[in-house]
Formats: C-alpha cells, structure tokens, sequence
C-alpha cells in the first residue's frame, strides 16, 4: 500500500500584481484601450516537489515570505496552483489559522457550531463534542459570552480545541503556540504528543525551533518559493540558520542592520 | 441519496444561513418581523396612491390582491439579488482563510431571503381568502411552475453579480440604478392594460414582468395579460427562455471566477 497522504507535484505559484489596480467598472471602462497595463510578476513558489507519508509529524519552515504560507493554502485548496497538482488522500482540515471563521458579534457557542460545520462535523456530532471542547480550551463560564469580549488567547484556545476535537485525517498548523500562557502551551505539547501516538498526520509551520526538534519527523525549507532541502528538523535548521546568518551578513554589508 | 460531502456541505449552508440571520436581526423576532411588514408597507403607500389619485386600479378585479402579489414577488427579487451580490465579497475573511465550495455562501444567502418570500406569499393567501379570491388547481399548479423557473432567474443572477462584484466593486450601484429603473419597467404596480401596445410588448420580453403576471394569471385574475398573449407565437418563448439562459451564465461564470476568489477578494 501506498501510504503517501500529501503529494505535491511540481506546484507553482505565480501572482500577477498590477502596477494599477481597476476595482471598478468605471476604470476598466476607461482604461478599455490602454493596452500597455503592465504587472509585476511574484513567484511565490517555484517547482515545489515533495511527498508526505501518513503518520507524518511534517514541518515547514524557511523566513517570513518565503511561500510558506502560499503553500499550505495550496495544500488546503484555498488557492488554485499555477502550474503542478496536489493530490490529498483522506479528509484534510481546510483551515490554515485557528479560528479564522470566528465572528466577534456571536457567542462562543454559536461560533463552536458554524466553525464546526465549516471543519465537516454534522450538528449531533458537534453536541456530542461540545462540551469537550469548551473544557479543552477552560472556557466554561464563558459558553454564552460574545467572542469580542474574549481575550485572543481565549479566542486560540478555543480555536485549537476544535481543531483538535474535530479531527481530520490530516491537520494544517500555523504558528499555534505562538499565543497562550504556558499551561495551555504545556496542554498543546501532551495534545501533539497524543497525535503523534495515533499515528495522524499534521503538517506543522512554526518558528519555534525546540517545538520543531521535538515534533517533527521531517522538515522542509523553503527558501524565496524554492524547495532548498528535506531532512530531519536538526539537518533542517542547521540549514536555516545558514540562510538567516547569510541574510543577516548580506544586510549588515548593505548598512542596513 | 446524499454522499458524506453533500451532507457536509448542506451542514455549512446551515449553519452560515443561520448565523447571518441571528446576526441580521440580532435574535429579536421584531428585527424580523420588519422585513414581513416592509412589502405590506409599500403596500399600503402604493394601493392608496393607485386608488385614489390615478384611479388605475379600479379596472383590475381584485386590485389589491393583484397589486400585494407583484410587491411581493418584486421585494423578494431585490432582496435576494441585493443580499447575494455582496455574499462573497462580505465573507472574505473567511474565503482567504478556509476551504469550501464557495456557492455555499449564495444559497446560504438565498435562505433567508426565501423564508421571507414563503412567508410574505402566506399573507397573500390569506389575504386572497379574505378577498374572497379562490384560484383553481390548475392555477397553483402553474404557479408553482412559475416559481421555479423564479428560483433559476434570481440564482443565476445572484451567482453572476455576486462574482463579478469581486472585481467590479462599483458594481452596488450599478444594480441600484438597473433595479429603480426595473421597479418601473416592470408592469407591477400598474396594470398592463394602460400601456400602448407597442411599449407593453417591450416590458413583457423581460423575465421578470412575464413571471409576475403570469403568477397574477394563474392564483388572481385570467385577465392579467400574459406575455403568450402580448407577444404572441412569435416572441413570448424569449423571456421563458432567459431565467435558464441567466441561469447557466451566471453557474459558467461563477466556476470561472471562484478558484481565484481568495486571491482577489
């Protein structure tokens, strides 16, 4: 049995970015015939190739813009690639930020059901999770609040409890731990663990270098769109750190640092 | 009959039909209440003016019936085209965030402007039995028909608008402007029967005028004229055709448009 889950195929990514942007029908009208509409041409990700097996604990890493971000809305099908195809087997979560569909104005128990939808669970398995879900994240006195009353790091919490809870076969991360105080971070850690036990496959994008080393089965950097190697986390960001040490030199030779 | 994908997907429109309305009408039954009593007030407004200052009215059999189910067919076109062109665009926090067949966000939209309409026609009815006005069952038959081909017109424009608002965002005005000029263009608040023959020919090719009469035909009046007999053989398929060309436009369209709405939104 083949047990790739995540097969990503020479994937790019090219935006289009116009030097002029027409946002109406008015100035397309009027710009009808100008001919010469000029674009910049961002590739955000150049000829991806790689392959992520089940039970994969897969990090991803590389500095600020360097399509990290791109690639997981690829991942997820948010975004259309340019060139290449990912094929995904089994159910994969289509969030790629906890808590994205959260509306301020509603409850935290309205904004558990209409998140819950969105990550795939019908409304009866939703009840029978509900009240784990708001123990996970320690927000029982709070159930009927509006989220814009939460703090963010209730928001997270609440988030990643239902992430966790409404499990796909495969799970997107970015940049989790970065809020929450310890003992919910510490909860997090047992949490990947135990995932990790089950055998699930989580994709996993973080700066944080200890969670890296402790998580990750494989990391892959990306460096400006391009594939720069896949390895184990210490291979990974011993690489990285060339690159971060590299662009550290290279500004502090242009007087910019 | 429903595969898993369907059932999750049905759960979405659900769900999203139901947070937009708590958050439209914030919970309150009277919030709502005011979008029921909305076409009953322009209602009122129209039925005196058309009674008592022009004297239009009078030449239809049961006027006010005639008049209380163009207005509220009309309210629900505009309602749901209106709510529909902006869907996509309201939600781009989510659409850049998270995956999902980006119609949902149309027919979740659809709902409420649905169940208002169903709603809004259950007054009609009982204001058609106050009336004493009884349609025969061939007449509901072919209303229901009626509304059918409705539910493809005002789909597919709410699938064309709402993805070409991604990228023409003047385009609220533009359909603000089209509706004043349909809210006139359409034979709904006068009777057809006033306008020369040459104009009315005109009025009846669009869509929208054949329906409501031909709802007006079929529950009030065999005297609301119908496009089959203001176009004759010749011209009246053209607007029973539309709403399926509208249709078929607006689903080619919206698949075109909607791999990129996350990038442009």
């Amino acid at each position: 049995m083949d047990n790739t889950v995540v097969n990503i195929q020479n994937v790019s990514k090219t935006f289009k970015i116009p030097h002029e942007r027409y946002s109406t029908l008015k100035q397309h009208a009027l710009n009808l015939f100008n001919k010469n509409r000029t674009y910049t041409e961002l590739n955000a990700l150049k000829n991806v190739n790689f392959e992520i097996k089940k039970g994969e604990f897969f990090g991803i890493i590389g500095r600020n813009g360097c399509g990290k971000s791109t690639l997981l809305k690829i991942i997820a099908k948010i975004y259309s690639t340019t060139t290449g195809k990912v094929t995904v087997d089994g159910q994969i979560s289509p969030f790629i930020e906890l808590g994205v569909g959260f509306n301020p104005e509603l409850t935290a128990r309205d904004n558990v059901y209409l998140n819950g939808a969105l990550l795939g669970l019908s409304k009866k398995e939703i009840d029978e999770k509900f009240d784990d879900i708001i123990k996970f994240a320690e927000l029982e006195d709070f159930v009927d609040q509006r989220l814009k009353n939460f703090s963010s790091g209730m928001q997270v919490r609440l988030g990643f409890s239902l992430a966790i809870k409404a499990y796909s076969d495969i799970l997107l991360l970015d940049e989790v731990l970065a809020v929450g105080d310890a003992n919910f971070q510490k909860k997090c850690i047992n949490v990947f663990k135990e995932l990790k036990r089950q055998k699930k496959t989580i994709i996993f994008v973080s700066h944080d270098e200890t969670n890296i080393r402790r998580f990750c089965d494989r990391v892959a950097l990306l460096e400006q769109g391009e594939l720069v190697m896949i390895g184990t986390p210490q291979e990974g960001l011993k690489k990285y750190n060339e690159i971060l040490a590299a662009a550290q030199k290279w500004l502090k030779a242009h007087g910019e640092a | 009959m429903f595969n898993k994908e369907t059932k999750k997907y049905l759960g979405i429109v659900r769900q999203i039909a139901i947070t937009d309305f708590k958050l439209k009408y914030e919970g309150s039954v009277l919030g709502y209440l005011w979008s029921l009593v909305k076409p009953m007030m322009l209602f009122s407004i129209l039925y005196f003016v058309f009674t008592q200052f022009f004297k239009i009215g009078n030449a239809v059999p049961h006027y006010p019936v005639y008049l209380l189910l163009g207005i509220v067919m009309w309210t629900f076109f505009v309602e749901i085209t209106s709510m529909c062109l902006g869907s996509i665009v309201g939600k781009g926090q989510l659409i850049r965030k998270v995956y999902f067949p980006r119609a949902i966000l149309i027919f979740a939209n659809s709902m409420t402007a649905f169940l208002t309409f169903s709603l809004n026609l259950f007054v009609v009815v009982l204001f058609m039995l106050f009336m004493g006005v009884v349609p025969t069952f061939q007449g509901v038959l072919l209303f229901l028909l009626v509304l059918v081909e409705f539910s493809f017109l005002v789909l597919g424009l709410a699938l064309f608008l709402s993805s070409l608002f991604v990228k023409f965002r003047d385009l609220t005005h533009i359909w603000e402007v089209v509706l004043q000029f349909m809210f006139y263009a359409t034979p709904m608040i006068y009777p057809l029967s006033i306008v020369p023959l040459k104009i009315a020919k005109i009025l009846m090719l669009s869509p929208l005028a054949q329906i409501i009469q031909d709802a007006r035909f079929a529950l009030i009046t065999p005297q609301a004229q119908t496009a089959w007999q203001v176009l004759g053989i010749k011209y009246f398929w053209i607007p029973y055709t539309l709403p399926f060309v509208a249709f078929i436009v607006g689903v080619f369209v919206f698949q075109k448009t909607a791999d990129k709405f996350a990038e442009e939104v």
